[in-house]
């Protein structure tokens, strides 16, 4: 299995300006956090893009893009009908072959010299099969995420055989259903907003949109039965995963990059100062 | 090996199914001592959960029943004060090791029954601990103990909740309300009590119950059955949690944490407990200091809340019922359903989330202290259900632990099993009623555990029997013959439930059956009991054409039978007959809004008031939007109407009257001959300190030593013929009257419900229930029979007592005109004195809860009582510490004076004086209270008491564990009978080898004497009154 397209999706009505915004990456160069992510993208040694859009947003953001707006895509959304349809819009480019799924709200940082994206989809091309990338999170985030449950692949610490898909899931319907035997108490496997998939969940979400009528469809159940038809792994621990959307997201990105970078020293300072000036 | 030991690990079923008493029967003590030491051993080093319960269980039995008979077990012997307090402190361990180490190798009585006391304690606890243990473990509930912090609270309420709707007519947007209703249960077979969480675990393959939902509907009262149980939730503009029970008429606004934790302050137990079992405030959060609106902000949004309302549809609790189980359920199901624990908003629940809610339910009541058995959620699942015992498999918190899972599983029988029509068929055949008995299971549920766990001969073989029945009422439901369902309850319940608890049945059931079969012959078809006993929930199973017939004769054969038992019987209620019918939902739930978004009107009787003396513009908008909401419902919709009506008699209360004699306080004071003087000098020296519980106390410097030599005479050996025939002489000379202490309603006894003791039908004998006055003439009978002479008997009686007393005993003439065939004068001796309540002074509560040794409480259950001691101290402190008492019932707000009375009473009410005049002869009183039962007019006691010439002769009995409350002393040198609190120091008490029996054998000319009088005199008031008032003052109080 080999993995060369890759799927942003970035249409959520509410957040599709976030890719938009600019911070100053861990070279020290300012850039649109859609470049970030593409970026990201690429290093994992993927060949095309497509970022499935808002209508009319595909100007912006190829404009965000800069000199890396050549190698995109742009697919609009037209109706705003959920996650789970965001992601079937990419159906004709991404064919029957894997993708790499990412979110445009989101930024990764690995802490190695192999980026996040790139540590997934070498373990999804070295295992044949769809795989998420997870990170042990507390039961008190639970009503921000989605969840796996499942059981650890033997002789890997960091690799996860899913089971079942939640999303959002109460810490009740979790501590019954998600339990995965190794963590920690209180802990449970929510996405990192990164996946290497297969086709068939295109297949399952086209089937979920024509049960749904006129509703919106998720992903998350898409990937719950994907875990029922053929295999599915969850890898943990790829690093730090931030996102753009949360109160303050943009500023801890900022940091976290500008602190794992070329000019951590200054900005430290520059944290330093500011924290003696506080009264 | 120890033989005992075996039967407790044995793995064969024959083996460990194997009695206790036939063992110890034949043993010898030393054999005995052999089996509790290798019980003790097996005890403390075994993992397995239920072998450590029931070596507990029969050292217990050993040390209460089977030991103290055999010969080398001392009668008479002290008891440990250190050990006492272990036991007091539950620190059972320690205390079974400080008594082990005293018995040695002589036991004595004394200890035999401090041992039993601990082993008995820790076999419950460790049964507790388990469950609480095992429902903590549940997956789904775990989490809740982890969340201790406000941003820890992963729960978020679902969106539905927070979208506002408009009220029609008006600007103002309100939420919805998420309403959950939720059936009762019954029990179709009467289980034997097997539901009860420890047999469960113990024994699952004998737990089993067939367990109905239903709604119901008192008959003439509400048009048609409906689910008894109602929970509401909604969101509110302000950041706290809003609580109202209907049912028990209280509202409450918590804005602390602390305060949902704190289970007896209000009326609130149940809806704090489903708060805190729903994870809403998670039980971790306890102690923590952590702000609730910060958890609020966190569940519900910033500067908002919840409000959570119960509501029973004016079933009493304690129906047999479950309606405080399935209340509970339903609350924490809709606080389930509202923060997403449920995968539905609205309609029926799935199987996993039942079971979520029975096991938070069991969680709940832990919480607040309280507890039922494992079919009590019964209501969440619809229809009819078996409901059994599980065995444990791997994964489970109890594998390994115990035999039985803590849950059991619920199947529920389809249309296949049961038809429609059979379902019909029993709905047609079946009168549910409510006797209307007061009730106290507790014990009996105690009682079941014990006798099964040591596997009684006779009960483990009822049990067996009990266990068929279930396949006989399954068999006869899928046969859809609803008779062969009545046959089988009647032979249950006249079977095995009454082999295994005789007190299941009771004088006031066997009247109902025996007068409805009397009425309906071949057409009533049986009886059957609800819940652990009978008098509250039953079943009356008729040939369905009469059905209607036998509703309207139940309603008139209970009121007039309750009217004809009330002062003997315990009842809580007036006798109700329901209507019922089968619930096929479950709990389920609907969201109102719009102008449906209206709590139950009996909310807004409760709230309403408070809202209308408000000033308009100074209530939330969104009140006033509810207010207009329910202006207008009660124009329109038939549920509120009548509101106004009860609106406005809340507004203007009117004065309380006793109910039942239509009297105020005023005017029962004045009849009762109420000493006004004396009780304002008891005030004024309550309030200044004057008397006070710490008053009573001796001075530390007095010393009190256990009697001497000669102060006891030893009658637990035949005594001396010669003794005897004294005795006998001055019976049949006529010389001896009995006096039974008769003025006491039970209060403790009958949980507050108050009846006349005396004539409560406790116990069958001779084939009836029969009352202790009954029981007292007969033992007279058979004496003054024996003696040639009848013995007159006297009843003291109170104001409480008097006029029921005399109504029971014309009730029982014989064809000769006496009260139950007695031949020898039989008289009552009225009270002549009457106290009124005032309200505690709360050092008083202090020094009784904080400054004396308590029994400290199973830990959640010790919470809820200091809260309560608290609240009540509270109470006497915004009520006025020393003012009467008059905020109840008037007949509440009085108090007999004392025992000491009595005595006094016989003088001043020329009782004594017309007896004397009647039997010139009668020189020795025996008096005793109505319910030691073996208070006897015995030949050699007189005999003894004559041939010492004493006064007064005291009946002592050697001490045992139970028996706290004072003893007979030497006090500094005089012989003398202390009272508990009285002791300078606690452990005084334990050096004493005798508690009184307070039976009193009485010198008549002897006592005369010591009040100064003369047989003569008893007939001249001044001089009694005058001798009474001296003496009365000489009397510590």
């Amino acid at each position: 299995m080999r993995v060369t397209r890759a799927v942003i999706t970035a249409a959520g009505r509410s957040q599709h300006a976030l890719p938009l915004q600019r911070v100053v990456d861990r070279d020290g160069v300012p850039k649109s956090i859609l470049q970030i992510i593409v970026e990201e993208a690429l290093r994992a040694g993927v060949e095309e893009i497509c970022v499935v859009v808002a209508p009319d947003d595909g100007p912006a953001y190829g404009a965000a893009a800069g000199e890396l707006a050549s190698r995109l895509r742009f697919i609009e959304q037209e109706e705003p009908r959920g996650y789970g349809h965001a992601v079937l819009c990419a159906r004709a480019f991404v064919g029957d072959a894997p993708f790499l799924h990412l979110v445009g709200d989101h930024l990764y940082l690995s802490g190695t010299a192999r980026g996040c994206a790139q540590q997934l989809v070498e373990v999804a091309q070295a295992e044949s099969c769809a795989v998420s990338a997870v990170q042990p999170t507390r039961e008190s985030l639970l009503p921000y995420y989605g969840v796996v449950g499942g059981r650890r692949v033997s002789g890997r610490a960091d690799l996860y055989a899913i089971e079942r898909v939640r999303e959002k899931p109460t810490p009740t319907a979790a501590e019954q259903d998600l339990i995965v035997p190794g963590l920690r108490a209180g802990h449970y496997l929510c996405f990192f907003g990164m996946h290497v998939l297969t086709p068939l969940v295109m297949d399952i979400l086209e089937h979920q949109l024509t049960m749904a009528g006129n509703a919106s469809i998720a992903l998350t159940p898409a990937l719950d039965a994907l875990a029922g038809r053929e295999r599915y792994l969850a890898l943990a621990n790829l690093g730090r995963r931030y996102d753009v959307g949360a109160k303050y997201g943009l500023l801890t990105a900022q940091l976290a990059l500008a602190l794992d970078g070329n000019e951590r020293d200054e900005v430290l300072a520059q944290l330093v100062e500011l924290l003696a000036l506080r009264r | 090996m120890s033989i005992l030991t075996d039967i407790i690990t044995s793995p064969e079923a024959e083996v460990r199914n194997r009695s206790l008493d036939a063992f110890c029967r034949l043993a010898t003590l030393g054999e005995l001592q052999i089996e509790c030491t290798a019980l003790d051993t097996l005890r403390r080093t075994s993992d397995n959960l239920y072998e450590r319960v029931r070596a507990c269980f029969f050292l217990y039995a050993i040390y209460r029943f089977h030991m103290p008979t055999k010969a080398g077990v001392q009668a008479a012997g002290l008891l440990p004060f250190e050990g006492y307090t272990h036991l007091l402190s539950r620190r059972f361990e320690e205390s079974i090791a400080v008594f082990q180490a005293d018995i040695g190798n002589t036991p004595t009585d004394a200890l035999c029954s401090a041992l039993a006391a601990a082993y008995h304690r820790l076999a419950f606890q460790t049964l507790a601990d388990q469950v609480r243990r095992s429902v903590r473990s549940v997956r789904g509930n775990q989490w809740m103990f982890r969340v201790g912090h406000p941003a820890d609270q992963p729960l978020r309420l679902r969106p539905e909740l927070l979208r506002q709707y408009p009220t029609p007519g008006t600007n103002v947007l309100s939420y919805p309300i998420l309403f959950e209703t939720t059936p009762v249960r019954m029990d179709l077979s009467h289980s034997g009590w097997s539901d009860i969480f420890f047999l469960g675990m113990d024994f699952p393959e004998g737990a089993r119950v067939l367990n109905v939902s239903i709604d119901l509907g008192v008959r003439g009262r509400d048009a048609k059955p409906r689910p008894p149980v109602e929970a509401y939730l909604r969101v509110i503009d302000e950041p706290l949690l809003r609580l109202a029970s209907i049912d028990l008429g209280a509202t409450a606004d918590i804005t602390d944490l602390a305060e949902v934790f704190d289970f007896a302050r209000d009326y609130m137990g149940l809806l704090k407990g489903a708060l805190i079992a729903s994870g809403i405030v998670p039980p971790g959060s306890e102690g923590s200091g952590a702000s609730l609106a910060e958890l609020l902000a966190r569940l519900v949004g910033p500067g908002r809340g919840l409000e959570l309302v119960s509501n029973v549809n004016g079933i009493p609790k304690g129906s047999r019922l479950a309606v405080s189980t399935n209340l509970l359920a339903a609350l924490i199901a809709v606080c389930m359903r509202a923060t997403g624990q449920a995968a539905s908003l609205i309609g029926q629940l799935t199987e996993p989330e039942r079971r979520l809610v029975a096991a938070r339910a069991i969680l709940g009541e832990w919480l607040a202290g309280s507890g039922g058995g494992w079919q009590d959620s019964g209501g969440v699942w619809p229809g009819i259900k078996l409901i059994r015992g599980e065995l444990t498999a791997e994964g489970d918190p109890e594998y390994g632990v115990s035999r039985g899972r803590l849950l059991p599983s619920h199947r529920v029988l389809g249309a296949d099993e049961v038809t429609t029509t059979t379902r019909e068929r029993l709905q047609q055949s079946l009168v549910l009623v409510h006797g209307g008995m007061a009730q106290n299971v507790g014990p009996i549920l105690e009682m079941v555990t014990e006798k099964y766990l040591l596997r009684s001969e006779a009960e483990w073989q009822a049990r067996k029997i009990a266990i068929g029945v279930l396949d006989e009422v399954l068999a006869a439901l899928r046969d859809g013959d609803i008779g062969w369902i009545g046959a089988a309850t009647t032979r249950n319940f006249f079977g095995p439930i009454q082999t295994i608890i005789p007190w299941a049945s009771n004088h006031y059931t066997e009247t109902l059956i025996e007068e409805t079969r009397a009425a309906f012959g071949e057409d009533f078809w049986g009886f059957w009991m609800l819940g652990g006993m009978a008098g509250g929930g039953m079943g009356f199973i008729f040939e369905p054409s009469r059905k209607t017939e036998a509703q309207d004769f139940l309603q008139k054969l209970m009121s007039t039978t309750r009217q004809r038992m009330e002062h003997a019987v315990p009842f809580a209620m007036e006798p109700v007959v329901y209507d019922f019918a089968i619930n096929e939902n479950g709990t389920f739930a609907h969201l109102l809004y719009g102008e449906q978004a209206l709590l139950p009107p009996g909310y807004y009787a409760l709230v309403a008031p408070a809202m209308l003396r408000a000033d308009p513009r100074v209530l939330p908008l969104q009140r006033r939007a509810e207010l207009d909401r329910f202006g207008a419902a009660c124009r329109t919709r038939p549920e509120f109407a009548g509101m106004v009506q009860t609106l406005f008699d809340r507004l203007l209360p009117r004065a309380q009257r006793d109910e039942a004699s239509g009297q105020t306080l005023e005017a029962l004071l004045a009849e009762n001959g109420f000493d006004r003087v004396q009780h304002e000098q008891i005030r004024a020296d309550l309030r200044r300190g004057r008397i006070g519980l710490a008053q009573n106390r001796l001075p530390a410097s007095t010393e009190i030593r256990d009697v001497e030599q000669g102060d006891v005479a030893d009658a637990t050996h035949t005594l001396p013929e010669s003794v005897r025939a004294v005795g006998a002489q001055a019976l049949a000379a006529g010389e001896v009257a009995v006096v039974s202490l008769a003025g006491g309603v039970g209060s403790r006894w009958t949980q507050g419900a108050g009846i006349v003791k005396a004539l409560n039908p406790f116990a069958r004998f001779g084939g009836r229930h029969r009352s202790f006055v009954e029981v007292h003439l007969a033992k007279s009978r058979r004496v003054g029979q024996a003696a040639g002479s009848p013995i007159p008997h006297i009843f003291t009686t109170s104001y409480l007592t008097h006029g029921p007393m005399m109504l029971a005993l014309a009730d029982a003439l014989d064809t000769n005109g006496r009260p139950y065939g007695y031949a020898g004068p039989l008289l009552l001796s009225p009270g002549r004195s009457i106290g009124l309540r005032m309200v505690p002074m709360a050092r008083d509560l202090r020094f009784a809860w904080e400054e004396t040794p308590q029994q400290i409480l199973d830990v959640q259950a010790q919470k809820v009582r200091e809260s309560l001691h608290t609240a009540l101290i509270g109470w006497a402190q915004s009520a006025g510490e020393g003012n009467d008492y008059s905020d109840n019932l008037p007949q509440q707000c009085l108090h007999p004076v004392g025992h000491w009375y009595e005595v006094a009473n016989l003088l001043r009410n020329g009782v004594l004086a017309d007896l004397l005049e009647q039997q010139p002869q009668l020189r020795y009183l025996m008096l005793h209270n109505i319910d030691t039962l073996g208070a006897d007019v015995d030949a050699g006691l007189l005999g003894q008491h004559i041939e010492s010439g004493a006064c007064l002769t005291y009946e002592v009995v050697s001490r045992r564990i139970d028996d706290r409350g004072g003893g007979l002393a030497r006090v500094d040198g005089g012989l003398r009978l202390l009272e508990g609190l009285a002791m300078p120091r606690e452990e005084e008490e334990f050096r004493l080898s005798y508690y009184n029996t307070l039976t009193t054998w009485i010198d008549i000319d002897g006592l005369l004497e010591v009040f100064g009088l003369t047989r003569t005199d008893l007939r001249n008031d001044e001089p009694v009154s005058q001798a009474i008032r001296v003496l009365a003052a000489r009397i510590p109080t």
